[in-house]
């Protein structure tokens, strides 16, 4: 009874928010924001409640495996911010997801790396022809393995290749029914010390024109809704960012604290991640302004034409369709003094 | 018009379709499927959904051919199919050689059931994907976890239903029987089995349903072919026409192996059916 009543109060709350949102801005309710399970400055954010003390409202924070389970929860329409990597900003933009990424969460680094176990005597990529390898579909990681392994003249298919999440992989690596994972910490960390060596990692990759990050997205209806409070949510993340690169010693403590990680582990996890403090997101080499966007616009495209020809995506859009998704004007309003 | 002729019309209808023999619940099925597709292509083709959610029935369509041609990653449907056929099958099969004389056995000593049912009783309702990752960690990532998720799903109904069919047998047919001067094996032929067939075929029913709910859970790690992992993997990448696609190939086999259980029902227990 209650909860019927409660589904009836929500729906005439529903009736009655409609037809004034067409006016003046209103204040959302409340947020919802997708999390990835990576360190970065959102767990600040999240750790000292920055966005609820910026934007006033009650913020409910979900926790996402990886990007693309964020897309499927983009996609039924659940929430209102979230975070996903290149391969599935791609993904979802060729796919006609109704998301914008508004700010840049991290460059990737040696926090994700391709590890292979010691006694296979894997000493590059060419090795791994005919070995067992995972890594989580749809990810930075599974981009950039591909990519290595054809950079480096192997046919991707010659190597088995499966679909692990990264703690199902750390299972495998123990049972050693695999030979090598290309994943992220805190996993990577305890197939390093199972016998485990770095092969490549995302930052090598980075270098050799590959980078990878992740952004924070915002959905299209409400950053049309509620402009202000995007540009409000988007200060609290650059506050955040701030606090990583000034406080860095209690930022490992707040980061540990909230994955419930060594302190150790939360260290190594920071130094393999670059954090890009806002004033230098509205360059060339990231969003860049709302008149000439950056290089993610780059990196998504390349990303889009990958999936395509690895069958992944059944077609590439126009490359205004990832300009589009790009949206650096919360910033540059944020930025404004 | 009159009653009478409304009747007659009626009557006629009815005779009409019982010269095709199809009775009026196979046509209130029929005009179901036709309505639900039409709705499916009115929707579509109005744009009245966004094709993410629901893509028009023609791109289904299309995926099913460019699968079953050439393939989604490598491997075309029907070796999808195989893949996973073969893993419920194995694992079904399996089930039914151990659980159904197993659950006898619990229904005829109350000891065997003592030392069975617990354990049984404990894991059943267990999640299937929390189940999984425990078997990966024991058995590894290859088909033996699989199979063995699949085994454990099917094996509660079977031994279940065949516990029941056994403490089930009316001792008066037992008893006359043994009057009558039926030895161990007439006992078990002719008294037994047909007392305990109806009761075990209908658990078979229900256990083949359940291993297969329980298929895309085990087909989620580590797989690189199968119905389950095809449309996992093609979620990921929100090719929802590969996952609509997948879904209703994955209900008509799951139909088609429902109907051959019947059968093998019909078959085993002829008596039930006249």
């Amino acid at each position: 009874m209650i909860a019927r009543l409660s589904i009836a109060a929500a729906l005439l709350a529903f009736a009655v928010w409609i037809p004034t949102a067409a006016h003046a801005e209103d204040k959302p309710a409340g947020i919802t924001i997708g999390y990835l399970n990576l360190v970065n400055a959102q767990l600040v954010s999240k750790a000292l409640g920055l966005h609820e003390k910026e934007m006033g409202v009650p913020v409910k924070w979900l926790k996402f495996g990886s990007g693309g389970d964020v897309n499927n929860a983009v996609a039924a329409e659940q929430l209102d911010f979230g975070g996903v990597g290149n391969p599935p900003a791609s993904i979802g933009v060729t796919r006609d997801l109704h998301y914008q990424a508004v700010t840049v969460l991290n460059m990737l680094g040696s926090v994700e790396a391709l590890v292979v176990r010691k006694d296979e005597h894997i000493a590059s990529l060419k090795d791994l022809v005919g070995k067992t390898a995972a890594a989580p579909f749809g990810s930075t990681t599974h981009y950039l393995f591909i990519v290595a392994l054809r950079n480096a003249g192997v046919t991707p298919t010659d190597v088995k290749l499966l679909d692990m999440s990264p703690s199902d992989a750390v299972a495998a690596w123990l049972r050693k029914d695999i030979d090598a994972a290309y994943v992220w910490e805190p996993s990577l960390g305890r197939m390093v010390q199972a016998g485990g060596e770095i092969l490549l990692d995302s930052g090598k990759m980075a270098a050799e024109g590959y980078p990878t990050w992740d952004v924070t997205v915002v959905m299209t209806g409400f950053a049309a809704k509620y402009p202000s409070y995007v540009t409000k949510f988007v200060k609290s993340e650059c506050a955040a960012i701030d606090f990583w690169m000034t406080k860095p010693a209690e930022t490992a403590e707040l980061v540990a604290k909230e994955l419930g990680l060594p302190l150790d582990d939360v260290k190594r996890m920071m130094a393999g991640t670059t954090m890009v403090p806002c004033a230098r997101q509205i360059t060339a080499d990231y969003l860049g302004t709302s008149a000439q966007k950056g290089k993610f616009v780059d990196t998504l495209v390349a990303t889009a034409t990958f999936l395509k020809e690895q069958g992944r995506l059944p077609a590439v859009k126009e490359r205004a369709a990832y300009e589009r998704f790009v949206n650096p004007s919360f910033l540059e309003a944020a930025l404004k003094p | 018009m009159s009653d009478v002729s409304v009747g007659n019309l009626e009557t006629s209808i009815v005779r009409a379709v019982r010269a095709f023999r199809v009775s009026p619940e196979m046509l209130l099925t029929a005009a179901t499927i036709v309505a639900l597709t039409l709705l499916w292509f009115t929707l579509a083709r109005l744009k009245l959904v966004n094709p993410l959610f629901l893509p028009p029935p023609e791109d289904v369509w299309r995926a099913f051919v460019t699968v079953l041609t050439k393939g989604y990653q490598g491997s075309r449907l029907d070796q999808h199919l195989v893949a996973s056929l073969s893993r419920i099958l194995t694992g079904y099969v399996l089930a039914c050689l151990v659980g159904i004389p197993l659950g006898l056995l619990m229904g005829l000593s109350t000891k065997v059931k003592a030392v069975f049912d617990p354990m049984i009783e404990f894991y059943r309702p267990l999640p299937p994907l929390a189940l999984y990752t425990l078997l990966v960690m024991w058995l590894g990532i290859g088909d033996l976890s699989k199979v063995t998720l699949l085994f454990l799903a099917a094996l509660p109904p079977l031994t279940i239903s065949a516990m029941q069919a056994a403490r089930g047998i009316d001792r008066q047919y037992v008893k006359a029987a043994l009057c009558l001067g039926a030895g161990r094996r007439q006992l078990f032929r002719h008294v037994f089995v047909p007392a305990c067939l109806p009761v075990i075929c209908t658990g078979m029913r229900i256990s083949l349903g359940f291993t297969y709910t329980v298929l895309v859970a085990a087909e989620i790690v580590a797989a690189t072919a199968g119905l389950g992992w095809m449309v996992w993997d093609a979620s990921k990448f929100l090719l929802s026409d590969v996952v609509i696609m997948g879904l209703i190939v994955l209900g008509l086999t799951g139909l088609a192996l429902d109907f051959l259980v019947r059968r093998a029902e019909r078959a085993l227990t002829p008596w039930r059916f006249q």
